[in-house]
């Protein structure tokens, strides 16, 4: 049973939301994870939902789901002796992504130089890179958000910015770690050259598509913040039904037209009032009477089906405990509930994509581990004797 | 020069809007050789405008409309572009030339279209055994929902996201439509199709990834059906808060529509925020605001007052002044805001393309800095058909054969403005 990244190893720093994220694409698929833990704890371990709400070390929800596949030795970067754990670990790997503050970075990296060449790939994670005057501010989830404009964009005119669902956005800066990450490791393997990879949170957020200053630069004109139904292009926005909320992009032809015809209204499409640009914004609660007093008679997966069925682009809005039995999700197993240790039944997401078919082996999630689960057997992997791995417990070094 | 991490990959895009497009620009910037096939005669969906004196994506200028959308310009750098209709027979046949050159080949249709085109995965792989071939199909290649059609903003709404994000006092009917999975897609498929080159390294043939967009969002938020399965709980939007620190918000700042978020996430960044406010009292023990338990508590309240304090600042200013005091501090930026930020500045994070059709610009940069081969912008977003000669030249075509495309049509350099 092999799997595609079979043979990799990688090395993830920190303890984050971050670099657990980016750790987890690389897990997953096979490579040899290890997760150096800090001895205070990882942050992604103290992150909410826990089973009946009582706080645990290993039964965080996030933990649970990002630390997969992997294995855990706690390790104090910021002792000589633990730079050394690290620096003979980091030997073996292909990969070492870190989140930890630019200076701790700085230490870490100069123990992988040999004058001025790297040798293994590493990817340093930071709110706002290893160089320049902000490069040791300390941000979180919500600030650096703030920062990618994207939080202007989302937010109703008046009222507070918004950031999106918590840690989204820590998440989607690991996701770029890891993909320049494994860029590096593929670059390395062809040509034999390590690379520096400086991933500041603010640019992955702020260079990513859909940051607001991406899309003003261009032309220097504001967007307006569309929140909610739109008003000018509909139906595009949530609008009621029986049983919730269907969820439409269909404003603009060919989809317009055959979501008129799906709902037995076909002269809506050649009606001026709602095909004329500047008509169209002046009769929109028109529109929507007509819109949900179809939908009122069904329920948001009869409008799914049926709206799909003629080529309207729309979909229902979908609440925590309808996402398991989706017909979709349960046929790709889109979910995937198995026991952990000491905790039992836990459901978490199934592979972000498939390699060669729904169900092949090419993602294996294994149950996440527990706090500092393989320190003695990393250790003992790595060349150090029992007792010099007392010496480094008794130190404190390692936990 | 760009980095060379990719270098001698070749990626063959055929792929509209986003989640496809921009992850193969990430690939260009990292050194791969990207060819876009774009659609033709029809537009692609990102060159599409409504009327340019009312749509605020068209940039200033005289050339073609299709030319000046921002939406087109970021998701399309770092490639060469040919404009082919591959629905003639002439157009397949290049097409075919291409799948033989490519490594990489990324497609966006909806479930089932490219099969019906005639280039599914087992033709695909007759063609060229060695390629790996992406699918990005909202719900995926299986499934009751193939063929479906939805835009990002959809697949945010199944996978539970949209209902966790609002306001705290919302209702769905505000849901703000947000492209999440056009940006993080991406950076999920770049993983993938590496790994199968890497797999292809061991069994000399590629593969075939089927990545359905709502599956890539729902591992991204594991706290929504955890919570739900662990305590029977529905998540609902905790907007700016976190239910576990205290201040966590977003405030207002001076000016109109200014904002800064702060947060104090223990004691000590506390007791300098409350300094910074001229109240150490509300941080000395005896009050009760001075642990985590009292500040939870007194949520509203607190915020109440960081907001008269906020008010009468500027929020870089005082995100700079709050920073020095070790206390979790940004300003909230508004689209043109990030020039004013001297860090951007300093490592020269923007980028000046010169695209004959708009403005020369500051324009966004790299998502990542690389030492030794930094990237860089070397291919602006390609003008419609603009590579044409070039690649079919490449591939075997004849300066005769390539006229002759041009004049049935096959094709071209230019698209019909009325035409969506």
């Amino acid at each position: 049973m092999t799997q595609p990244l079979d043979g990799l190893k990688v090395i993830e720093i920190g303890g984050t939301v971050s670099v657990s994220a980016a750790g987890k694409k690389f897990a997953d698929f096979g490579a040899d994870v290890i997760k150096i833990e800090p001895p205070q704890i990882s942050e992604v371990r103290k992150i909410a939902p826990f089973p009946d709400d009582i706080f645990h070390i290993d039964k965080g929800a996030v933990h649970l789901a990002f630390d997969t596949s992997k294995r855990s030795i706690v390790v104090d970067h910021l002792t000589n002796s633990g730079k050394e754990i690290i620096q003979r670990l980091g030997s073996k790997a292909n990969l070492i992504i870190m989140d930890i503050p630019a200076k701790e970075a700085l230490d870490l990296i100069n123990i992988f130089k040999d004058g001025d060449s790297l040798l293994t790939n590493i990817v340093t994670i930071t709110p706002h890179g290893m160089t320049g005057p902000y490069k040791d501010r300390i941000e979180n989830d919500l600030t650096l958000f703030g920062w990618s404009t994207r939080s202007h964009r989302h937010s109703i005119t008046g009222r507070e910015p918004l950031r999106y669902g918590p840690y989204a956005g820590v998440v989607q800066i690991g996701s770029t770690a890891a993909a320049v990450g494994m860029a590096a490791i593929w670059g390395s393997r062809s040509e034999g050259m390590s690379r520096l990879v400086d991933v500041a949170g603010v640019e992955a957020l702020m260079g990513n598509v859909d940051s607001g200053f991406f899309l003003w630069a261009v032309n220097g004109a504001l967007q307006p913040r569309s929140a909610g139904q739109s008003t000018g292009l509909y139906p595009m926005g949530a609008y009621k039904c029986k049983d919730g909320y269907m969820l439409f992009s269909a404003g603009r032809d060919p989809v317009y037209s055959r979501l008129c015809n799906a709902i037995g209204r076909p002269d809506l499409s050649t009606d001026k009032r709602f095909t004329d640009p500047v008509e169209k914004p002046k009769h929109f609660e028109a529109f929507k009477e007509i819109l949900e007093e179809w939908l009122s008679t069904r329920t948001k997966y009869e409008a799914f089906d049926e709206l799909q069925e003629k080529g309207v682009m729309c979909c229902p809005v979908l609440d925590a405990s309808e996402l398991e039995n989706d017909r979709q999700s349960v046929h790709r197993k889109s979910y995937i509930t198995r026991n952990q240790d000491g905790i039992g039944d836990i459901t978490i997401a199934g592979p972000p994509f498939r390699m060669n078919g729904l169900h092949s082996d090419a993602w294996q999630s294994k149950p996440a581990p527990s706090f500092s689960q393989h320190t003695n057997e990393i250790l003992e992997e790595y060349g150090y004797s029992k007792q010099e791995t007392i010496a480094l417990f008794r130190a404190g070094v390692t936990t | 020069m760009t980095s060379n991490l990719l270098q001698g990959i070749n990626v063959l895009e055929i792929s509209e809007v986003w989640a496809g497009p921009f992850g193969c620009s990430l690939m260009g910037d990292l050194g791969a050789d990207v060819i876009k096939v774009e659609s033709y005669p029809r537009k692609s969906e990102t060159r599409n405008a409504g009327d340019p004196r009312l749509d605020p994506r068209v940039a200033e200028g005289d050339g073609p409309i299709y030319e000046r959308i921002n939406t087109h310009h970021h998701g399309n750098r770092n490639k060469r572009n040919i404009a082919l209709d591959i629905r003639t027979s002439e157009g397949r046949e290049v097409l075919t030339r291409l799948i033989r050159w490519g490594d990489i080949l990324v497609e966006s249709f909806s479930a089932g279209t490219i099969d019906r085109l005639g280039y599914g995965w087992d033709t695909i792989k007759e063609i060229n055994e060695k390629i790996t071939m992406l699918s990005l199909a909202g719900w995926g290649q299986e499934g009751p929902y193939l063929g479906r059609i939805m835009f990002g903003v959809g697949f945010d709404a199944m996978a539970g996201h949209s209902l966790i994000r609002g306001y705290q006092d919302g209702t769905p009917e505000e849901i703000i439509p947000i492209l999440h999975s056009d940006a993080t897609v991406p950076l999920t498929w770049i993983v993938a199709v590496l790994g199968s080159l890497m797999e292809r390294d061991r069994t000399g043939k590629g593969s075939y990834i089927d990545l359905a967009q709502i599956e890539d969002l729902a591992w991204q938020f594991p706290g929504i059906i955890s919570d739900w399965k662990m305590n029977n709980r529905v998540a609902k939007p905790v907007a700016n808060s976190d239910p576990s620190i205290v201040p966590h918000g977003c405030y207002q700042s001076a000016g109109e529509d200014s904002w800064i978020n702060i947060v104090a996430e223990n004691d000590s960044q506390w007791q300098n925020l409350a300094a910074m406010m001229d109240h150490s009292e509300w941080a000395e023990i005896g009050h009760s605001w001075s642990s985590i338990v009292g500040r939870i508590d007194s949520r509203d309240e607190i915020d109440s007052h960081i907001n008269q304090f906020t008010k009468q600042y500027d929020a870089f200013d005082l995100a700079d002044k709050l920073q020095a005091q070790g206390i979790i501090a940004a300003p909230v930026l508004s689209p043109p805001d990030p020039l004013m930020s001297p860090q951007l500045h300093d490592r020269n994070w923007f980028q000046i393309v010169d695209h004959p059709y708009i403005p020369e610009r500051l324009l966004g940069g790299f998502l990542w800095k690389i030492e030794p081969d930094a990237p860089s912008w070397d291919k602006r977003a390609a003008l419609v058909g603009e590579n044409n000669d070039e690649i079919l030249m490449q591939l075997g075509f004849s300066s005769d054969d390539i006229a002759q495309m041009r004049s049935k049509e096959i094709i071209g350099d230019a698209y019909d403005e009325a035409t969506r």
